[in-house]
């Protein structure tokens, strides 16, 4: 499979995620607050929960210092529905705990209304 | 069994009741408490638990809003079909945790019985793969032994509850719970409530009091084996529920090392510690730190038998463990043990076909 249509864009409003499916993998697609796409395996890489039933939020950053909470990144960051592992979708699907880990990702483009994903 | 080769015995799984579900099942004034006066029991922790949907899973929670672990037909399509348990024990969701208040323990008796006959109905005896806990309000200790003398012949209980919370409950004052759940070949589940694991207090971040829950489970244990409650009741065994297992070696170690020194003390005890351990007490698995198979392996050579570990899945908590994801590759003969034949060995009213 080289690329297909996953969703509209109108399916998705910025700060939503959806889960849709690219060929037989399931994928899961996030709309960020500027209003672009990306998509990533919708899969936790830690125990395999489906990362579209945890939330698109913000994230305590590490600017933060000790007893001192800074919290941005809205609607940049996907948690898993288990754990809370947090990934940041604007940071290749790195796992803010531990970025080495990350979560495998698709190439996005938009023609006309569609969202196409392909490796 | 549908998606799994091998039998899966979880020994933690929370069901949960709303209040409004078990009013029926409660006398009055009790049921006016709650009605009229909107009783909820005390929570003494500070935080929430920093996950996505707090204490549950995200994707748990009921479609209709209702909370997660409240619908036992929810429950068997996400986990007991979709997995393919053979059995599963439900241990609650410690609300309401009638041992853990502190007074009133007249609704705390009430408590523990209504929740036992909701239990028994909605659950117990709608799906053959669930096997219970009876619930006591083990502080009023006589009432609590009435409740297991009431309950505790159901076929499908299969231990007594207690938490881990601020009570020691080796103490001899509460032996008789403990005698009364033998006769009835009921084992002791013990899961923390919210126990205090810092000197008595909380500690400033969730993070700190979920690190050091073992901490509580090692204090139940020293407490149960050096008070003599498995040499005094033979035939009893004690689970302890979701405090994970790798510091099982550790407290081990160093139980047999205080005993070789300081058995002038307690010369009740005619076992060194970590036989007691091993013969009678067993421990559930999540939360599972991830482990290499290494790791793991070495670990249960450490503990000096593969028979203390059973599988747990802490369903439908954020913290689940996946059967399938969460612990390292292991032998088949020990994967048989630690998912399903060390839970039937234990519990002896679990069918061990």
């Amino acid at each position: 499979m080289k690329e297909q249509v996953v969703c509209k864009t109108t399916d998705l409003e910025p700060g939503q995620m959806k889960a849709s499916l690219f060929g037989k993998q399931n994928v899961l697609i996030c709309r960020t607050l500027d209003g672009e796409f990306y998509a990533f395996l919708n899969q936790c890489t830690h125990q395999g929960a489906p990362l579209d039933k945890g939330m698109i939020c913000g994230a305590t950053t590490d600017k933060s210092k000790p007893g001192e909470y800074d919290y941005c990144r809205k609607g940049e960051i996907v948690r898993c529905p288990w754990h809370g592992r947090e990934f940041d979708i604007k940071d290749e699907g790195r796992m803010l705990a531990n970025p080495n880990k990350k979560l495998p990702s698709y190439k996005v483009r938009i023609e006309n209304d569609d969202v196409i994903i392909y490796k | 069994m549908a998606k799994n080769k091998i039998a899966i015995v979880d020994t933690d799984i929370h069901e949960r009741v709303q209040y409004k579900d078990i009013l029926k099942y409660l006398d009055e004034p009790f049921k006016h408490y709650i009605t009229n006066c909107h009783w909820i029991q005390e929570k003494h922790m500070p935080y929430t638990q920093p996950a996505v949907a707090g204490v549950d899973r995200a994707d748990a929670v009921l479609p209709d809003g209702r909370p997660a672990g409240s619908d036992l037909t929810f429950m068997q399509k996400q986990l007991l079909d979709d997995i393919g348990h053979e059995y599963g024990i439900l241990t609650s969701a410690l609300d309401p945790s009638p041992s853990s208040m502190h007074g009133w323990y007249e609704m705390a008796t009430a408590l523990a019985s209504a929740y036992n006959d909701w239990q028994i109905e909605e659950w117990l005896e709608k799906d053959d793969r669930l096997y219970g806990s009876v619930h006591i309000a083990a502080q009023d200790r006589d009432a609590a032994v009435k409740e297991i003398e009431r309950v505790g012949s159901h076929p499908k209980m299969v231990q007594v509850l207690l938490p881990i919370d601020d009570i020691m409950w080796g103490d001899p004052f509460y032996h008789p719970i403990f005698e009364a759940a033998e006769k009835h070949n009921l084992m002791i589940g013990m899961h923390h409530n919210e126990p205090p694991v810092y000197y008595g207090k909380w500690p400033r971040y969730f993070i700190e009091w979920h690190t050091l829950i073992p901490t509580a489970h090692m204090k139940q244990i020293t407490n149960m084996i050096f008070n003599g409650v498995f040499d005094k009741f033979p035939n009893l065994g004690l689970m302890m529920i979701e405090g994970g297992f790798t510091w099982v070696p550790h407290i081990m170690w160093k139980m047999d090392q205080q005993y070789r020194d300081l058995r002038h003390e307690v010369p009740w005890l005619k076992r060194k510690p970590s036989d007691i351990f091993k013969e009678q007490i067993r421990v559930t698995t999540q939360p599972a730190e991830e482990l290499t198979k290494q790791e793991f392996t070495s670990l249960i050579e450490q503990m000096g038998t593969d028979e203390i570990l059973c599988f747990s899945t802490d369903y439908p908590h954020w913290d689940y463990d996946s059967p399938t994801r969460a612990l390292p590759n292991m032998d088949p003969d020990l994967k048989k043990k630690i998912f399903a034949e060390n839970a039937k060995a234990f519990y002896p009213k679990l069918p061990n076909s």
